[in-house]
């Protein structure tokens, strides 16, 4: 599905990412671990296209084609999703709005009928409730006034929606407190699927004890410095960062 | 005869007017004084302070014909409302429909206005103000008893439709106590010819009337719209004003209201929508004379190419205006590099005891929210148009009217929203 081949990219001519390989297939869920600066976040701006990224060398090959000729709306057409580590607000329009509009888009993107009025409100409360999220804030602005847990719940209610193929999950859990991590986690796990692969990045091994991850890998200066299982989340979480960077300096 | 400042020479032809009214004596003289008080200031330029970003070079190298009776060209969408039709600012009756006691036009009114007509206009007004008082021939009356509620919207369409034109056109709401009405004006022109059109509502609300008045604003291209609306305002009543200007080549609104009784509330929305080289320029004014009175005033303005906007808002609190509390946002949105908002608020507070807050921003659409949208699938051109829509609604979801609300959803948002009016 994915495959990411010696990226490297900057930003303001700074270089973040030096050379990541990664391999995603579909239905897999792979968590990027790494202290602050190693370039989790630059690594899942790039894949959705973010301005302001340079990928200075490299490839990302996404479903066989080049992903990095793809607009971040193309991207987002052909299946990506990014839940936002601060999700925007926007006073004055609502969530079912822009809601609505974008999976319109999408649909148009793949020459297909608009979503009917009916389907659309039907869908999005079902969807909502996987979030334990109010309808009264399905009318509000997008995430204006929410809390930080409720920002998060309502990107995963925009994944519920959109269904992408693959989802990239941006420092979800930061913010939460247990009680949202734990709603967080469960529309996460109930949108897994065969054919829905998913990128976790996070800071703290916490988030993977509700997600389990099929892959973890962990991040340094750049570089991906070392894969394996769910194990590896637990003996980072042991050893601290620290250990990465002595593992980062050796390669 | 004038001997204005500028000469003009089409308002020669004003002199020939037959004006309806003019037996009545109070009429005749609030004709030649408003002539006296042209005569002294002229039509404006930029010297004046108040004019000082708005060129009406375009507007005085070009010649007018004062307009004549003519019948209405263009096809209106049906109502079940009321609806006056002026044509080129005279009212065309067979385009019109629910002229009642209540709902008349200026010509055959005048006789019943003479303590309203005139009676809100502020002393230093300018020449454009002076002269439609001098010439106004036409215009709708909406005279509302105490008690009496409109239940439906009174529409009123200013059509312009004849080149070279220039109409002075005076309407008058008189709200009696207790009274309430929405009125929905709407200026519209053919699109290619150049007029004048100098309007002036003068609002009169009764104790407690609950006047809500809409002025949408879509003339030609190459239109030149002054407008004025004058607002008197007795204790406890409560005016909205909705002043959405969306065309046009250069406009120029003064809307001012004097808060006369206590407990009486004032609200000004304003959207400006600019593009090409389109210039708008609205000076509001809210005169605080008496305490316990509130304002709300909201001004968005949304300018692309190479078009400008001013927005002058001033709030006067008298000495003996205690308790006041007044609010003033103007928000500027400039999509192009090339567009110009100029800003000026003016507060004059005379009173220690109250609460006036204003703000004042001028910026661009935010690069995160565009790519948050993006990201979720919009492309960058309906992006545009959902976070430019997004910045438009915290004035629009203030429209009461709800054909309105969903016109300018359409018209800002474009397809990507279309059916989701009430969602948003």
């Amino acid at each position: 599905m994915l495959k990411v081949t010696n990226l490297h990219a900057s930003v303001d001519g700074k270089a973040i990412l030096n050379g990541i390989n990664l391999e995603v297939k579909p239905g897999e869920v792979h968590a990027i671990m790494g202290p602050n600066g190693s370039g989790k976040s630059t690594l899942s701006n790039v894949i959705s296209g973010r301005d302001g990224y340079e990928v200075t060398e490299g490839s990302i090959e996404y479903l066989g084609k080049d992903l990095l000729e793809l607009e971040a709306e193309e991207r987002a057409c052909e299946g990506i999703f990014l839940a936002f580590q601060y999700p925007v607000e926007i006073p004055g329009v609502s969530n079912m709005a822009m809601l609505k509009a974008a999976m319109n888009s999408i649909r148009k993107y793949h020459e297909q009928e608009e979503i009917k009025a009916g389907e659309f409100l039907k869908l999005i409360r079902e969807k909502a409730d996987l979030v334990e999220m109010k309808q009264e804030f399905l009318k509000r602005s997008v995430n204006e006034g929410f809390s930080g847990g409720e920002k998060k719940r309502n990107e995963i209610l925009q994944m519920a929606m959109l269904e992408p193929k693959l989802a990239l999950l941006d420092e979800t859990d930061s913010g939460l407190d247990i009680d949202a991590l734990k709603i967080v986690s469960n529309g996460v796990n109930a949108l897994r699927s065969p054919e829905r692969s998913m990128v976790l990045v996070t800071h703290y091994q916490r988030l993977l004890d509700y997600i389990v991850p099929d892959y973890v890998h962990v991040l340094a200066n750049g570089k991906i410095v070392k894969s394996g299982d769910k194990s590896l989340a637990l003996e980072l979480e042991a050893k601290g960062y620290s250990w990465i960077e002595g593992l980062s300096e050796a390669s | 005869m004038i001997t204005a400042n500028e000469t003009q020479s089409w308002l020669d032809s004003h002199g020939k007017l037959s004006l309806p009214g003019s037996e009545l004596t109070w009429l005749s003289s609030q004709r030649s004084a408003a002539l006296e008080h042209f005569e002294s200031v002229g039509l404006p330029g930029v010297r004046d302070e108040d004019w000082r970003y708005t060129n009406l070079r375009a507007l005085k190298s070009n010649d007018y014909q004062l307009t004549s009776q003519s019948s209405l060209s263009i096809e209106l969408a049906p109502t079940d409302n009321p609806r006056l039709v002026f044509v080129d600012g005279l009212l065309d009756k067979k385009a019109s429909t629910g002229i009642s006691d209540n709902i008349t036009r200026l010509q055959d009114s005048f006789s019943q206005v003479e303590n309203e007509f005139g009676s809100t206009l502020p002393k230093n007004q300018h020449g454009f103000t002076a002269l439609n008082t001098a010439y106004a021939q036409d215009g709708y009356v909406l005279n509302l008893d105490a008690g009496q509620v409109l239940d439906r919207v009174l529409e009123i369409v200013f059509v312009s439709q004849s080149a070279d034109t220039v109409s002075h056109t005076r309407n008058l709401i008189i709200a009696g106590a207790n009274s309430q009405c929405t009125i929905v004006e709407r200026h519209i022109g053919a699109d290619g010819i150049v007029y004048l059109s100098n309007i002036v509502t003068e609002i009169i609300a009764g104790d407690n009337a609950h006047v809500d008045h809409y002025k949408i604003q879509q003339e030609s291209n190459d239109a030149f719209h002054m407008g004025g609306v004058f607002i008197n305002q007795a204790k406890s009543s409560n005016v909205k004003n909705h002043n959405i200007a969306l065309s046009g080549l250069v406009t120029r609104n003064d809307i001012a209201t004097n808060l006369l009784g206590q407990g009486a509330h004032m609200e000004m929305n304003g959207l400006v929508v600019g593009q090409g080289r389109q210039h708008i320029d609205n000076h509001t004014e809210v005169n605080h004379a008496v305490p316990n009175c509130t304002s709300d005033e909201y001004y968005k303005t949304v300018l692309d190419d190479h078009s400008r906007s001013v927005f002058r808002g001033r709030i006067i609190v008298a000495e003996d205006a205690q308790l006041t509390n007044a609010d003033q946002q103007n928000n500027n949105l400039l999509l192009s590099a090339n567009a110009e908002a100029d800003c000026k608020p003016q507060l004059e507070i005379y009173a220690d005891d109250v609460k006036c807050s204003h703000g004042a921003t001028v910026g661009q659409l935010d690069p995160v929210s565009l790519f948050y949208l993006k990201s979720r699938g919009i492309n960058e051109a309906s992006a545009n148009a959902l976070l430019t829509f997004a910045f438009a609604n915290e004035v629009i979801e203030r429209i009461n009217v709800e054909s309105v609300r969903q016109e300018l959803t359409h018209l800002i948002a474009g397809e990507l929203l279309s059916g989701l009016e009430e969602l948003v």
